[in-house]
Formats: structure tokens, sequence, C-alpha cells
């Protein structure tokens, strides 16, 4: 019998302002989402304003939490500086805003607010870095965090220097350096990074146990190259190559989404909760999103791109992240409260500790948002955009409402525990 | 010589509950095997159903203590091993019933 090691997690207290603010974060950019036209581009400067609302607000946020959370429990060895993590999150939450502030308002603040974030994520990587030299272990997770902080830290350098070239700080080719900067953080970082949790999560959840792996194997490879022959091909301006390398990533998920089926073969819990709901619709939209994207490929119309990324960003990555919160955030109350009363008195389960009747409205509202703007999107349908925009905004305050009856459950009774 | 039981160690195990699947330990088939020596030093083996399992410390604290409450019982340490892995067949039956995995 192997002995493992003993646990590494750090201080709950370090790691719920991550959830907290994410998900505030994630309420502004369903809000924002009332006051936006379909009718746009990707380097327009509202829908870059509500891009980094949304991804560094709160898929950051959200991920930068967990990632403290599990990098140790997962490389079974202690973070490296764990209080770097008190330092993360608030130059993380300012550069947030500074940046947002400087897309809808003034891009003068762009530069300030970009190396806030700089500075949030090159701690982050480097403590991550730091972390993975302490670890002996030699697994896919340990290559997923070592290639995604890499992707991370290129994403971050070609986006700050965006963030100067929009100041008019330095001459840059902006739109190749936007594509370049788009796919090491969006597919290099966020996709490798949900790929790399999502091993760790969902058997953990689902209770899925002796599944192959080799698929994930190959979807990792083949995300790793797609994004790196993407980034350097937009970098140079090499269109061809671009193609190649959004080819070889959309087979890599199609791996990894092999993988996620083989997972939900084994599951052995069968209960539709949020967290269930989620992730079938995460998957489902993620299959549209790559379906749209092909047919992009082949007829060059905008506005299916336009619902590809939607649906991948909207149905995906945020149905991913929300899913888990339901998870996760009643786990670090119960940690936090709860947990020292185990053997003296009765204390919650986890489930117990969520709304789920405001979870299933967050949930139906949400996806309803998303489908009904994705296809306001992939129509050009206006009204229909907005109608889902209401939907997304109606979620997101009873995602709202059930954070804040996780967050203070059992706060009074436990005080002074 | 002792006479603490096995049995007598797994029914104290058994007020730990998971509390993400609301079980405890011991109908979840996670308790492996509990050793106990003449001087009633009882050294449990068992598995969590997860590697990634944030509350792993906890649980084995928890399992510990849960042993240490049995009375005339020497030192107790937990060993938590991966091998073998754990899985639903190792559950009891209204477990996997529950679960949906029956």
């Amino acid at each position: 019998m192997k002995q493992i090691s003993s646990d590494f997690a750090p201080p709950l207290k370090l790691i719920s302002p991550f959830f907290r603010f994410g998900v505030i974060f994630y309420a502004l950019a369903m809000t924002a989402l009332l006051f936006f036209t379909p009718d746009f581009h990707y380097a327009q400067m509202d829908i870059a304003g509500w891009v980094h609302l949304f991804l560094l607000g709160f898929v950051m946020m959200v991920i930068f939490g967990a990632m403290a959370q599990l990098v140790p429990v997962v490389l079974e060895t202690g973070h490296a500086v764990v209080e770097v993590y008190y330092i993360i999150m608030p130059l993380l939450l300012i550069g947030s805003i500074v940046m947002v502030a400087g897309f809808w308002l003034a891009p003068a603040l762009l530069p300030y607010g970009g190396l806030l974030v700089l500075v949030a994520m090159i701690i982050f990587a480097v403590e991550n870095f730091a972390t993975l030299r302490k670890s002996t272990l030699k697994s896919l997770t340990v290559d997923t965090v070592t290639w995604s902080n890499g992707y991370l830290l290129l994403g971050i350098l070609t986006g700050f220097a965006i963030a100067l070239g929009l100041a008019g700080e330095i001459g840059i080719h902006i739109d190749l350096m936007l594509k370049a900067h788009v796919y090491a953080v969006l597919g290099g970082y966020v996709v490798l990074t949900i790929m790399g949790l999502s091993l760790i999560l969902i058997p953990m959840f689902s209770l899925a146990h002796g599944f192959e792996e080799r698929a994930i194997k190959w979807a990792f490879k083949m995300v790793v190259s797609g994004v790196a022959i993407v980034f350097l091909a937009a970098l140079t301006g090499l269109e061809s190559g671009m193609y190649i390398g959004y080819l070889v990533t959309i087979i890599g998920i199609f791996f990894y989404l092999w993988q996620i089926y083989l997972i939900a073969r084994l599951t052995v819990r069968k209960e539709l909760d949020i967290w269930a709901k989620s992730m079938l619709f995460a998957y489902g939209s993620l299959m549209l999103s790559i379906v749209l994207g092909i047919v992009y490929f082949l007829n060059d119309k905008e506005s299916i791109l336009h619902a590809s990324v939607w649906f991948l960003l909207m149905g995906f990555v945020a149905s991913m992240i929300t899913g888990h919160l339901y998870k996760i955030v009643p786990f670090l109350v119960w940690f936090e409260r709860f947990a020292p009363l185990v053997g003296k008195q009765k204390v919650p389960m986890l489930h117990e500790m969520y709304s789920k009747e405001g979870a299933s409205m967050f949930f139906w509202f949400s996806a309803s948002g998303v489908i009904l703007s994705g296809l306001g999107l992939l129509l050009e349908q206006d009204m229909m955009f907005k109608a889902g925009g209401s939907f997304l905004f109606a979620g997101a305050l009873f995602l709202l409402m059930t954070m804040n009856k996780m967050l203070i459950y059992g706060k009074e009774e436990t005080k002074g525990v | 010589m002792c006479d603490i039981t096995k049995e007598a160690v797994f029914d104290a195990i058994s007020m730990v509950i998971d509390p993400e699947v609301g079980f405890n330990l011991v109908e979840m088939g996670l308790i492996y095997d509990a050793i106990i020596d003449e001087n009633c030093n009882v050294h449990v083996i068992m598995t969590l159903s997860t590697q990634g399992c944030p509350l792993h410390q906890m649980i084995t604290q928890w399992v510990k203590e849960a042993v240490e409450r049995i009375e005339g019982v020497g030192e107790v340490d937990v060993e938590v091993v991966w091998e073998p892995a754990w899985n639903i067949s190792m559950a009891d039956e209204h477990v996997k019933k529950a679960l949906g995995g029956a």
C-alpha cells in the first residue's frame, strides 16, 4: 500500500475573498449586458471592457481562488509562499476595475490597470512555478499547471503591450497582438486550466473511478500545441499557421470531450443537482461552440463566430465555474464554521447549505439567457440578444442571493467557535 | 491483553460522516482495516473517495478522535492509502442505492 503525504491546503480565509468578489464581478458583467447591442467586433472598446470585466473579474478571480486551494492538494506539497495570495487578490481586484474603467471611460487608465493585473498574474505564475519546483510528482495535472501558467505569462505580457499600444505609449500591430493575447489567455490558460481542474473535480464530485486517461493526455498535447501554433502565427501574421493551430486545438477539445464522456459513463452519483445540470449545460455549450466555430471557418460569417465565442464563454466557461461554486463555497463555509464542531454537535451536510430553489432559478434563468442571447447573436436579432441579457441579469441576482445565503450560513450560531 | 475489537473501532469511526455525500466513512467503505495491538494501540488504514480531497487532513483527524473516544484505547494513528483505490463497490448496498450506483 502506498502512503500519501499530508494535507497542504492553504488557510480558507485566504481563498474565500476570491469567490466573493468573483460572484460580484459576474453580477456586474451580467448587468452590463443590458446595455450592449450585438453588432460588435472583438476589438471594440466597450466589448473589450465587458470581456475583461467577465474574464478578469469573474473567471480569473474564481480560478485563482480554486488554484490556491487545489494546487497544493494535487501537487502534494505546500505553497512556496502562500501569503502572496493576500497580495494577488487586491491587485487583481483593483487592476480589473481600473482596466474596465480604461476600456469604458478613459483609455489612459489601461496601462495602470494592466500593470496591476500584470503584477498580480506574474506573482501568481511565479508562485505556482516555485510550488511546482517543490513537488516531486510527475502527473498530467502537474504538466497542465506548468503549461497553463506559461501561457498566462505570455497572455498577460501581450495584453500589457496592447494596453501600452492603446494608450499611445508604444507602436505595435494591435490586431495581431490581440489575437495572440486572446488565444494565450483563453485557450492557453482558461481552457487548459479548466481541463486540468475538471479532471480532478468532476470525478471527485461524481465519484467516478477507474477511467482511462489516454484521451485527456492527447487532449492536453493537442491543446498545448494548438495554442503555441496560433500564438506564434498571430505574432508573425502567418494566417495559414493560425488555421492549423485552430484545427489542432479543436481536435484536442474533441479528445477532452471524449474523456469527459468516459468519466460520465462511470459516474456513481446520479442526482441531477445544480452542479450536474451546470456540467451538462457547459459541455453541451462547448460542443455547440465548436460546431459553430467549424461552420464559421467554412462560410466566414461574423455572426456565427460571435455566437461560437458566446457559447464558449457564457455557456461553457461560466457554467463550469458557477456550477462548481455551488460545491466549493458551501465547503469553504462549512470548513470555517462547522468543521470544528464535528463530533460535538450536529453539523449540516454541504447540500443543505444553499437554497436549492434559488440555485435552480439561477440555473434556468441563466441557461435560458445564454441560449436566447446566443441565438440573438447568431440570427443578428437585437431584441433576442437583449431578452437573453435580461434573463442572465435575473439569473445573476439569484446567484448573488444564493451565494450570500451560503456565505452567511451559520454565521450567528457558530460565532465565537 | 486488549479487549477492544475491530468492530468497536469500526463502530466508533461510523460516527464520522462525509459532509459531501452524507454517509459515514464505514458505510462508504473507506475504512480498510483497524489493527489493534496487545496494548490497545490502534492503527487505522483508510482511504478517501478522491486523492484531491481538501478535507483529507480533517477527516483523518476526525477518525483519530473518534477512535480515541473508545474507553481504554492507547495510541491511535491513521494511515491514508490510495491502493487499493476506492470504488463504489466497496460501499454498503444502501449507499450504492442512494447514490444511484446500485
